[in-house]
């Protein structure tokens, strides 16, 4: 399980399955919808069906995102939606970079 | 900007993604057209049987012509209830106007209350008010801007042909009902430019 921990003495672990951008943008989406199809996150994420499909197969295989196949006019229609562990990971997610900026002091431009 | 707000935003723009393709203008548009119509030529029947037809086709349309395009999104319970809201306010109201106005056109008693009597010659300002504040209630609950614009346009026609300017209730209808279908057709015109059409790749996500 990749999930972000932080250790007391040891560097800040961070999830770097959902830091990556293209997955974190994907797992954003996911976070604020109900569930979405392929071209819906291709189109949201400027991503390629490939580059796609390739993140969401990691995604699927941590059990951040679950793949609801299903057909639409006898036609194979696939839905992705955010599991409740990829929720919770993504939640984990936020609070970790939200600390680790909040603790960089602040400079003065120059 | 906050991550929260950050997340807000990426909701919302995904939101409005959804209006971008202009049928619901145009529907709205032609929902106007179709009672203007209804009121010039006294073919009362064409708005009930327009409602019918049209929210078939505007399903069909979506699915044939937009779902290709931005794909299939199922937003959250509470952008899902304001989608529903849309649809009943706009329905009902439309409805209610065409019966207040033939109610009142048709009712020929010189002795009636009244309030009914000051309502039959204000009725273009009433049917302004619910009209116009149903686009704008519309506009709050689905988040949709473009309908406070439409409401405050079909407001003031409409509030114009009261004060007396040179045209009546359906002249009001059937100029704002083919301005917003314009807009549709031209916000659906570079939708389609914008965005390509895809197919879903099944086996890609094998």
């Amino acid at each position: 399980m990749r999930r972000t921990r932080e250790s007391s003495d040891g560097p800040i672990e961070i999830d770097r399955l959902i830091h990556e951008p293209a997955r974190l943008l994907i797992v954003a989406h996911l976070y604020v919808i109900e569930s979405a199809d392929y071209v819906f996150l291709m189109q949201r994420a400027g991503l390629t069906w490939g580059n796609l499909s390739s993140h969401l197969t990691k995604l699927e295989g941590a059990g951040y995102v679950e793949l609801i196949k299903e057909f639409v006019e006898r036609k194979p229609h696939t839905m992705v939606r955010l599991t409740d562990e990829g929720r919770g990971a993504f939640d984990a997610y936020r609070r970790q970079m939200k600390a680790l900026f909040e603790d960089l002091p602040v400079e003065g431009g120059d | 900007m906050t991550p929260r707000t950050l997340l807000r935003d990426i909701e919302r723009k995904a939101w409005l993604q959804t209006f971008e393709h202009g049928l619901w203008d145009i529907a709205i548009g032609l929902l106007w057209l179709s009672i203007g119509v209804s009121i010039l030529t006294g073919y009362v029947w064409m708005t009930p049987i327009w409602v019918a037809v049209a929210l078939p086709s505007l399903q069909q349309s979506m699915r044939r012509l937009i779902v290709p395009r931005i794909g299939h999104v199922a937003f959250r319970k509470r952008r899902q209830r304001s989608t529903a809201r849309i649809t009943a306010i706009l329905t009902v109201t439309a409805l209610l106007g065409v019966v207040f106005f033939f109610l009142t056109s048709w009712s020929t008693q010189a002795n009636a209350p009244r309030a009914i009597l000051w309502l039959r010659s204000h009725m273009l300002a009433v049917i302004a008010l619910i009209w116009g504040g149903a686009l704008a209630i519309a506009g709050w609950a689905a988040d949709f801007p473009r309908l406070f614009l439409y409401g405050a346009v079909l407001f003031g026609v409409l509030l114009g042909a009261d004060l007396g300017l040179p045209y009546d209730m359906g002249e009001s209808l059937l100029g704002v009902g083919a301005l917003i279908t314009a807009v549709g057709l031209i916000l659906l015109l570079r939708f389609h430019r914008r965005y390509p059409a895809h197919e879903q790749e099944e086996d890609a996500d094998a």
